[in-house]
Parts: structure tokens; sequence; C-alpha cells
């Protein structure tokens, strides 16, 4: 599922039910994450923390000597790692309340193993990235360290604006991506009027990645809602 | 409110009116009253006839014999006297004893102006003499002194037309005050009755002639806002109720769904084993579900749902709903169509942008849940005049003319009070409504056009 580096991560959960720290490991180290450690209160995740050094904290809310929240503003103090909030209180409130202290992402029990590990796996990966991969393509390979596609040996520079899609793309790699979505990664916070531009670049990307760019394999439209980068 | 002035002022008007046709029958009835009486009122014409009527023959005088009939039998005495003596050269058959024959000026001049002898007496002139005409005592008076300043008469029509004016005035005044002294006293009993049914708190003033009323209207707002506030006390406590429910449900079941996900991905387990798993997997998800969908519609039935409401541009917040089910559909069984005009890339409204998610997601799932063997599912934003419209159809089995008619209007079992045996679907629907009721907009349920069930969510476009 994902790549071997980010199971070494270390991985801190605190919650106050001893039945659903066991599931949750059980379910980390069945995905592969080798360090995981627990903790059953505030107090106990503190002294953790400070013996571990985690990379990633998962943490209740509704703690037996304190809550989730004043918790993870102790931790942020001994070091800058992201925060998972795994607990029952569902409210907006709660949610804005903890992306609001700096939380990376908030996950509403019940939930599904499989859902939890995807939202831990993406924490992992955007917060301790690995060297830009070559992302691989049908006909060829794109560098985004460089910001260059290979193309039969052929080293092609992409502009600022390809970058900011190709990378839009590639992150959601398999998946559609929305073309509201893809304007905004290339044209920021208001992006609306920029769908005929968005055009004017994926032909060029196009041009650029695909051997035939008028019947496109590697980044293919999906009429009236966006486009799709199928990677091999 | 503006009934209330317009009744009094209309009252007003007709007591106005009113006094004005009293006083215009008033003075035709006394008008009519004294045209009754003309035939005796009119004895200064009477002695001008019959003076009139003197003739004389040979040195004899008499009047016609009409006349003196007429004088007889209005029991006048009449008496001729000559211009130039005072003597009398003729007089009625009868006449009183005490009725000189003979006149001086001074007693002409007296009789004249008044009475001879207690008789009125009125005079005509005749060719050579006098014509007196003597009616029964009591039956005339007469103002003996009349007499007017010439200035004064002249001046009449122009002071009749001042005081006319005046008492317009006067009247108009008294109108006035009285129409802005009832409305002072009635405005704030009005409007006090008025919010009432608003719900707002209402305190007046319990003083002058409608203290009474006033006081009445007190205690009925605060006893509607005694009731208002254990209602709401009483739905905040059923929301906080469930939402304690479902909070404390959470935990366990999350004990559930992840084992049961875990175990149905068992490689250990027997076929049949793992497919039990799943079914739990199956429940524990539509548990999940319903617990968000109870908490929410209470919350939003109750209000107590806050909106973060922003300008939202509907066709990419419903193209991300669709595309983030497309992408999480391996499987392909439910392909999704999106069906907005090319054309149509932004389309302005007021929303709260998860909340809106949600009921696209609610309706898209909904023909998940109905369509287990897959269903292609068509999404669509269009504007439509100053309504931005969101449609969610799908080509599954769809819902007979009567599933509708009870979809429609069908009150859920958290506000209906009958038997909630027909309300027992899920909650998706009603949530969908009631986000699209708090977004002033509405929600149309029926057949879709690919044969299917079909939603269209009515919003109004942002301005």
């Amino acid at each position: 599922m994902s790549a071997d580096y980010i199971k070494d991560k270390k991985i801190l959960l605190v919650d106050d039910e001893p039945e659903l720290r066991e599931m949750v490991v059980s379910i980390l180290k069945e995905d592969g994450f080798r360090n995981v450690e627990t903790a059953g209160s505030v107090r106990e995740a503190v002294e953790t923390a400070e013996k571990m050094n985690p990379e990633l904290a998962v943490l209740d809310v509704m703690l037996p000597d304190g809550d989730g929240f004043e918790l993870m503003k102790k931790l942020k103090k001994k070091g800058d790692y992201p925060i998972l909030f795994l607990t029952a209180r569902g409210e907006d409130e709660d949610k804005f309340h903890g992306f609001g202290l700096g939380a990376d992402d908030y996950v509403v029990k019940p939930f599904l193993p499989r859902e939890l590990l995807f939202r831990i796996n993406a924490i992992l990966r955007r917060c301790y990235k690995e060297e830009e991969p070559l992302v691989k393509l049908k006909a060829c390979e794109i560098d985004l360290a460089r910001a260059e596609v290979i193309k039969d040996g052929e080293h092609i520079p992409l502009t600022a604006k390809e970058y900011e899609l190709i990378s839009a793309l590639y992150r959601n790699a398999g998946r559609i991506v929305t073309i509201d979505a893809l304007c905004e990664a290339a044209w920021g916070d208001n992006p609306y009027g920029y769908e005929n531009s968005l055009m004017a670049h994926i032909r060029r990307i196009r041009e650029k990645i695909e051997e035939n760019p008028s019947r496109p394999v590697s980044l293919v439209t999906v009429k009236g809602l966006g486009y799709r980068l199928n990677t091999e | 409110m503006k009934s209330i002035p317009k009744l009094i002022r209309r009252f007003l008007m007709i007591m106005l009116l009113s006094s004005i046709l009293f006083l215009v029958l008033n003075i035709g009835f006394l008008l009519s009253f004294t045209l009754q009486h003309t035939p005796n009122g009119r004895p200064w014409s009477t002695a001008q006839e019959a003076a009139d009527s003197m003739e004389e023959t040979e040195g004899i005088y008499a009047v016609s014999e009409e006349m003196e009939q007429k004088l007889q039998d209005s029991g006048i005495w009449a008496v001729y006297i000559d211009n130039r003596t005072g003597q009398a050269l003729w007089h009625t058959d009868y006449l009183p004893e005490e009725i000189p024959l003979e006149y001086t000026f001074s007693q002409v001049s007296s009789l004249t102006r008044g009475y001879l002898s207690g008789y009125p007496t009125f005079t005509g002139e005749g060719e050579n003499g006098l014509m007196i005409l003597g009616y029964p005592k009591d039956s005339f008076w007469k103002h003996m002194y009349a007499s007017w300043d010439m200035q004064m008469i002249k001046s009449m029509p122009r002071t009749v037309l001042i005081v006319l004016a005046g008492n317009i005035i006067l009247v108009f005044i008294i109108y006035v005050g009285a129409n802005s002294g009832l409305l002072r006293s009635v405005k704030p009993i009005a409007e006090g009755i008025q919010k009432l049914p608003t719900g707002e708190a209402v305190n007046l003033k319990e003083t002058g002639i409608l203290s009474e009323l006033a006081a009445d209207i007190n205690q009925t707002s605060e006893m509607l806002q005694t009731q208002k506030y254990l209602l709401l006390k009483k739905d905040a406590a059923r929301a906080n109720w469930i939402a304690g429910v479902s909070h404390d449900i959470r935990t366990p079941l999350s004990m559930v769904m992840g084992y049961a996900d875990q175990l149905s991905g068992s490689e250990n387990l027997g076929k049949e084993e793992r497919t039990k798993a799943g079914v739990i997997v199956r429940q524990s998800r539509r548990i999940k579900n319903l617990i968000n969908d109870l908490n929410l519609a209470s919350k939003l039935e109750y209000n107590m749902q806050p909106l973060s409401v922003k300008e939202e541009n509907a066709v990419a917040l419903v193209r991300q709903v669709a595309v983030d089910f497309i992408n999480t559909d391996i499987e392909g069984r439910y392909p999704i169509e999106w069906e907005t005009p090319e054309e149509l890339t932004f389309c302005a409204i007021r929303a709260d942008r998860d909340l809106l998610k949600r009921a696209v997601s609610n309706l898209i799932q909904n023909s998940m849940n109905h369509n287990e063997e897959g269903c292609t599912i068509w999404i669509s934003v269009v504007r439509e005049g100053k309504n931005c419209e969101i449609s969610v159809e799908d080509n599954g089995h769809g819902a007979t003319d009567e599933e509708l008619r009870k979809l429609s209007p069908a009150p859920r079992y958290m506000v209906c009070d009958n038997s909630v045996e027909e309300q027992r679907h899920g909650l998706g629907l009603q949530i969908v409504k009631q986000i699209a009721k708090s977004h002033g907009g509405r929600t149309v349920i029926g057949h879709g056009t690919h044969g299917g069930f079909g939603v269209k969510m009515i919003l109004p476009c942002a301005k």
C-alpha cells in the first residue's frame, strides 16, 4: 500500500479503551507498522512521548485525566510531529477545534480499519516526504524533483503551472481530480474562470508526456468532471 | 397593524358624517314644519290682498265676498280707514267692541308694529286707505322692535361662511384629537398582539384606559415565552440525548467494525466465516450511518446545527462529491454520469459546504443502497432562473407512485406522534430535505428521467 520507509515511523496511540488500543495496534501491525506505542491517559501519553519521540500521534479526545486537545498542545511543545484525532466526538465544532489547534486529520469513530490506514499513510507520506519520485508513465517518465519529462532520452522541462498540475494529478494517481481542484492547485484560492486555461495547459502537458497527444492514455479526460493520471 | 388606525379613522368618520346627517335632517324637518304653518303664516300678504280687493261704489266701501268669507272663516276682523281722516270707511260685520273706528297716527304706528287691544294686527295699503286685519288673540307673536344694523346684514354671508369654516375646523380638530388619542392608546396594544405570534417577548405599559388589556397581553406573552423556553429546552435535551447516545455507541461499534473487517479479510478463516464477518462489517456501517444521520437530522430538526454559510460554486461542489464516489467505486458497479451543461462552470449559491456535500452524498448513497445489483447514476447542476437545481437520478428500481406519495410528505418518526410503522425508512432523504430547507430551498422527489428514482434539490442562487 505504501512505501516501506513509512512503516518504520514511530506512532503513539492514546485512547482510554484498552480493547480499542489493542485493535488499532493490530490493524497497524497488520499493515506493516513496526513501531507503535500506546497510552491510556494524558499523563501516560506525555511520559511515553518523551521516551519514544513519536513521529505521529493518534489521540482520543476524551481521556480520563484531561482532553486530547490539551494533550496535543503538550506534545507539540516537545516535538513537531503530525497529530491525528481518533474520537467518538463527531461534531463539527470539535473537528474545527482540533484542526484549529493544528491537527493533521480527524477520524470519527466508528471507523473502518482501511480508512484509518489510508489516513495515517497519507499523513506520513505528506509529512515525511521521500525524495521527489520518478513518475513512470506509458510513454515517458516525469522527474518531479527536476520538473522535467524524460521522453525517448530527451529532457523536456515543465513550466511552473504544468508542474503544479502534474503534482496534483500524481498525488491522486489513478483517481479523478476535478477541474476545480486542478484550477485551485494551479491558480490558488480563487480558481473560477480558468477552465479554458486549464484545458490549454493539459494539452501542452499531453504534448510532452503522451505518445499520441490526441489519443491520450496517461492523462485522460473524464468528461465534465476532471482528469486522471494513469501511472505504470 | 395598518388595519387598526384605518378602523379607528373609519369609525370616527362615520361619527362625523352621522353628525352632519343629523344636522341636515333636523334642518329639513324644521323647514318642513315651518312650511306646514305657512297658510297662517302670511298675514301681511293677506292684509295686502284684502286692501287690494277693497272697492268703492258711490261712496260705499266693500271687499269682495270671497275675501270677506275668507276673513270670517279665519276669525279675522278687518277695518279699512281713510288715509286723511283716520276714520273707518269699512269694517267686517264682526268687530270686537274695543276696536275703535277712528285712529290717530300713533295708534296706526303702534298697531302696525304690534297689537291692538291684544289682537295681533297687520296692515295692507289700499288705494286711499289702510286695511287693518286683526287676528285672534294669541294666534301670532310679533316682535315689535325688530331692526338690524345694515352693516351686519351686508356682512351676513361672510359671517356665515366664517362661522361655517370655524365649525369645520373645530370638528376637524376634534376628529384629529380623538383619532390620535385613540391611536396612542390602541397602537401599543395592537403592536403587542401582532408580536405575539412571532414569539417575541411583549412588555406593554399597563397604564391608561386599556391597561387591563395590556396586562392580559403581557401575561399571555410571558406564558408563551415560558412555553417556548420549555420547548426549546426539551428539544435541546432530546438532541443532546441523541448526541450522547450516538457518542457512547461509537467506541464499541469501532471495535465491532474493526475486528469484523479484519476477520473478513483473514486468510485463516473459512469462506463462510469471512462472509459472515463481511455481513457484520456492512451492518456495522449501516449502524454507523444511522447514528450519523440520526444525530444530524435531530440537530437540523431542532435548529441546533450551526450553519457556516458562504458563497460556493455549486458546480464545483457537486462535481467533487461525484468524483469522490467515482474514485471509491473500485468495482465500477455504480458508474456516475455527469450531465451538467458544459457551458455552466459556475453557479453561485450561499451554502454550508459540508452540509450540501452531505446532502448530495446522501442522494448518491441512496441510489446505491436501493440498487444492490448496481445502477448508473446521473448527476447534474442546472441554473433555472434564480434557482440552482441539483439532480441525482438513477436507472435502478425507482419507486411506485404510491411509494413516492408516502415519501414526499412523510413526517419522520423523530417528529411524528403517530404510528411509526410507515416512517421506518432511512433518514437519508429526510436529511436532504432538511438541508435544502435550511438553505431556503426545497426538494422534489419523483421518477427519474432515466427510469429509476430521481431527486432534485432546488436552491436559491446567490445574489
